[in-house]
């Protein structure tokens, strides 16, 4: 909980200058006559800084036909916590059926009791409060409230509740702390009705720091319209790391929403092995409409992979691998894997081909920093290539990676010709499902 | 395979994926408290109310059409929108009302549990802790798919009571006149048990439920129309299983004169009429029924509760990554078998009590749908038509005033005997 900034036990100035949303809303707005106009409704920010500012102020008034009016803020008077005093005349303000900011960031309508995305803590959370800071006759959005405190607080109870805690323990904890969390960490998921995108531009970096693990469970917490705004919201790379990492249900209905031609660009940004696997349970004419506007090399590669048995060798590998023919200098091998980018962070093998694609040997990074640059990749080579076949299986593929102590293994068609690698994390996979089912037939394990 | 035959596979198939959540709700609407209102209207009344079930399926149809719809449109379920749209203190409001209505449901629920055991000769100190026990084990050790798959059959058990209907020989011409003929009196007694049996149907927590259960299928709007008939077949399901309950005790207990108070009663007083057989069948289906409700209602409760207010939920959740919804989950559970296990406890008092909390809360609920249901910002195309409008309205107006008779009725029978 290093992020949950405590800042109770703070001197009065500085408590002054904060105030938390809930306070201000349906307080009396008054005109510069000082008569009451209706009461605050909403605030406008601009979310385009890091804590957003107030631009615009809605005010409501009527019951039960509401009608709201917009108020620039510099137009503001005078605010505190009982009443906010405006510069202008009633008559220059109009009001009207609806209030039409249905593109910008506002406070009640877009923030509070809404889920947004913690990024620090890579958690969805839901807002109860906010908190706001006075700077320069403006607020700024500083930090949200999700605590029962705040829950606390919007029901009106604060006072009654504090005095019966104090009652029971004057130096309990609750009294003292402020659980905040403060709003560079806080992805709003509103959604612009226009677009259908999320309002605030996704800060990229905030979700690129975050492990894919978690950030594929962050994305299932969300319901399926967040969803579809949010990755529509994504960058590639983003989307990609989402993609491989929810389940095939989320992922199917994701795509439901999205182009073709959207969705073979998320295709193509994922490792091969795990494109072949959503599209193998994809219903057949969607597959081969995919594969068709893919780019060609891909599309061959990908609809060879899902031609395999999905617990053989062909159908565990990935077609994402370096290889080189075995003339290729050293040096000029070591500037391509420099310049080359991949979609995971292949295992450290380099294959050595002769020019029908065969399979002669296989090398790794160490031993081609080592050797001398101006001689040909082959002479880096292990004394012996292993690899498997198509049909192997996984067994088998275990077995001599244990064996070898290899972290990746080529994977060879009957006439030697390199198709693929399997790396370790998919051999790995497999195998603890099969120890695990074997284990609990023998009884080893406590029966769940 | 001509065309027409192959497109209505199709769409067979369509279907059957998409079913569940309208079948499943409406088979824990006839939960104990269901079973034990019907039984008393067949024993009291004979065939005569049994066309209240005409108006108590247009409502649920109704209510749960806009449950369905709102789901597949936003994707939230019912406590999220309220929470988002009303703020924290309505939401507060109703969900005091949801937690304490659904611990009286639960008892209610566990009594329906010892109620059937008694029939076969089992006491309730006895079912009342095992049917907890494996309640908490399927809930906290099971997942979804399972459960569904464990509901859905249970589902098909509550058929069971076309056997009993059907061995109590009903006469078959005053069946078709109950339910065609409505007849309305204007006392007292009569308008209660009215009200009772619509009231019954259309229980606040169930519009919770529905939705959510749209919403975990992960229904789309595509699948709108097939999601509609889900809740046409449930509202059936629910409206044919009460159809029989009311005849097996309208042929048997009203023919006689006898009078009951609970389901269990009728289960008994069925064997002397209609053989044991019918009597056990009966009774197999009430404890079917409130083990099934029994299970849903506190895990659906807790899991409202911590959506509205942002606490972790889910069975899928540890109970350190989730520690509100485990304690209230097993605090609603443990208050209700508490309270049945007491001896002596008022659990007509609990029923009734139970019953006023569900009909007050039940119009604030559906005022809240309506509103949202009719905000295009909410929506967005898929708004009430005004045909949709005028039935959801008048369905409120009508429930607000039925149920403000029932709370009050039987406050003026009390204070000015």
């Amino acid at each position: 909980m290093i992020n949950q900034e405590k800042i109770g036990m703070m001197n009065t100035d500085i408590t002054q200058m904060f105030i938390y949303f809930s306070q201000l809303m349906d307080k009396p707005v008054l005109d510069k006559n000082g008569e009451k106009l209706g009461e605050i409704y909403d605030i406008v920010v601009k979310p385009s800084e890091v804590y957003p500012q107030s631009t615009l102020l809605v005010i409501r008034t009527g019951f039960p036909k509401h009608k709201y009016a917009v108020i620039h803020w510099p137009d503001i008077q005078e605010i505190d916590n009982k009443e906010f005093n405006l510069k202008i005349d009633k008559s220059k303000i109009i009001f009207a059926e609806k209030h039409n900011n249905k593109e910008e960031l506002t406070l009640r309508r877009d923030i509070l009791d809404q889920q947004v995305v913690d990024t620090y803590q890579h958690k969805v959370i839901r807002v109860n409060d906010i908190h706001l800071l006075w700077v320069d006759h403006a607020l700024m959005v500083a930090h949200v409230d999700i605590s029962t405190k705040g829950l606390i607080r919007r029901l009106g109870c604060e006072k009654i509740v504090n005095t019966l805690i104090k009652l029971v323990n004057k130096n309990a904890s609750y009294l003292k702390k402020e659980y905040l969390i403060s709003w560079k960490h806080i992805q709003p998921l509103s959604i612009n009705p226009v677009s259908m995108t999320i309002k605030v531009d996704v800060p990229s970096k905030q979700f690129s720091a975050i492990p894919a693990a978690d950030l594929g469970e962050i994305f299932l917490d969300l319901n399926i319209k967040h969803q579809i705004a949010l990755f529509k919201s994504l960058d590639i790379n983003t989307k990609a790391r989402i993609f491989i990492n929810i389940d095939f249900k989320t992922q199917r209905s994701l795509i439901e929403e999205l182009e073709n031609k959207e969705i073979a660009e998320i295709l193509s940004s994922i490792p091969s092995d795990e494109a072949a696997d959503f599209l193998e349970k994809l219903p057949s004419e969607k597959t081969t409409q995919l594969l068709s506007i893919m780019e060609s090399k891909y599309s061959k590669k990908l609809s060879e992979l899902l031609g395999y048995s999905s617990d053989s060798a062909g159908g565990l590998m990935t077609a994402e691998y370096m290889a080189f023919t075995k003339d290729t200098t050293v040096e000029s091998a070591l500037k391509q894997i420099k310049e080359r980018t991949f979609k995971v962070e292949p295992a450290q093998f380099v294959y050595i081909i002769d020019e029908g694609h065969h399979l002669v040997g296989s090398t790794n990074f160490r031993r081609l920093i080592l050797a001398d640059p101006q001689a040909p990749i082959q002479k880096s080579a292990f004394p012996k290539a292993y690899f498997v076949h198509l049909d192997s299986s996984v067994k088998e593929v275990a077995y001599l990676m244990e064996k070898y102590k290899y972290y990746a293994i080529p994977v060879v068609d009957a006439g030697n010709v390199l198709q693929g690698i399997i790396t370790v994390d998919d051999i790995l996979s497999q195998v603890i499902a099969i120890a695990w089912r074997r284990l609990k037939k023998i009884k080893v394990l406590p029966k769940q | 395979m001509s065309k027409r035959l192959k497109t209505f596979w199709g769409r067979f198939l369509i279907f059957l994926a998409v079913m569940g959540p309208g079948i499943i709700t409406g088979s824990v609407d006839n939960d104990a408290g269901g079973i034990t209102t019907y039984s008393v209207a067949g024993a009291l009344y004979g065939y005569k109310l049994l066309w209240t079930l005409i108006p108590a399926f247009i409502i649920l149809v109704v209510v749960q059409e806009m449950n369905a719809r709102m789901g597949i449109v936003t994707g939230k379920g019912l406590a999220d929108l309220i929470r988002e749209n009303f703020g924290v203190k309505i939401t507060f409001l109703i969900f005091i009302g949801l937690v304490i209505a659904d611990i009286g449901n639960t008892a209610t629920e566990f009594a329906g549990v010892a109620g059937s055991m008694m029939v076969f000769g089992i006491s309730k100190y006895l079912s009342v802790p095992i049917a907890a026990i494996a309640v908490w084990i399927l809930v906290v050790k099971g997942n979804y798919k399972t459960a569904e798959r464990i509901f859905m059959l249970f589902s098909f058990c509550l058929l069971s009571y076309i056997i009993s209907a059907i061995s109590a020989k009903p006469d078959w011409n005053m069946v078709r006149a109950g339910f065609l003929e409505p007849q309305m009196h204007f006392n007292k007694d009569y308008l209660g048990i009215v009200l009772g049996i619509i009231g019954t149907t259309v229980a606040p927590w169930m519009q919770f439920y529905m939705q959510s259960s749209v919403i975990e299928k992960g229904l789309k709007i595509k699948q709108y129309k097939y999601s509609v008939w889900d809740v046409i077949i449930g509202c059936t399901a629910t409206v044919v299983v009460a159809f029989f309950i009311i005849i097996a005790c309208a042929a048997t207990l009203h023919k006689n004169g006898i009078v009951i108070n609970e389901a269990k009663d009728a289960a008994l007083a069925l064997k002397p009429f209609a053989g044991a057989f019918a009597s056990q069948v009966f009774a197999f289906g009430l404890f079917v029924a409130s083990i099934f409700s029994a299970t849903i209602l506190p895990l659906a409760t807790a899991f409202y509760v911590c959506e509205a207010f942002g606490f972790e939920a889910g069975i899928n959740k540890r109970l350190d990554e989730a520690p509100q919804f485990y304690t209230l989950f097993t605090s609603i559970m443990a208050i209700a078998i508490i309270i049945i296990l007491i001896p002596n406890a008022p659990l007509i008092a609990i029923t009734i009590w139970t019953q006023i909390i569900n009909a007050m809360l039940l119009p604030v609920v559906l005022i809240s749908m309506l509103i949202m249901v009719n905000n295009p910002g909410i929506m967005g195309e898929y708004t009430n038509k005004k045909f949709q409008n005028i039935v959801g309205w008048s369905t409120t107006v009508i429930l607000i005033t039925l149920t403000a008779m029932l709370v009050i009725s039987p406050l003026i029978s009390r204070f000015f005997k």
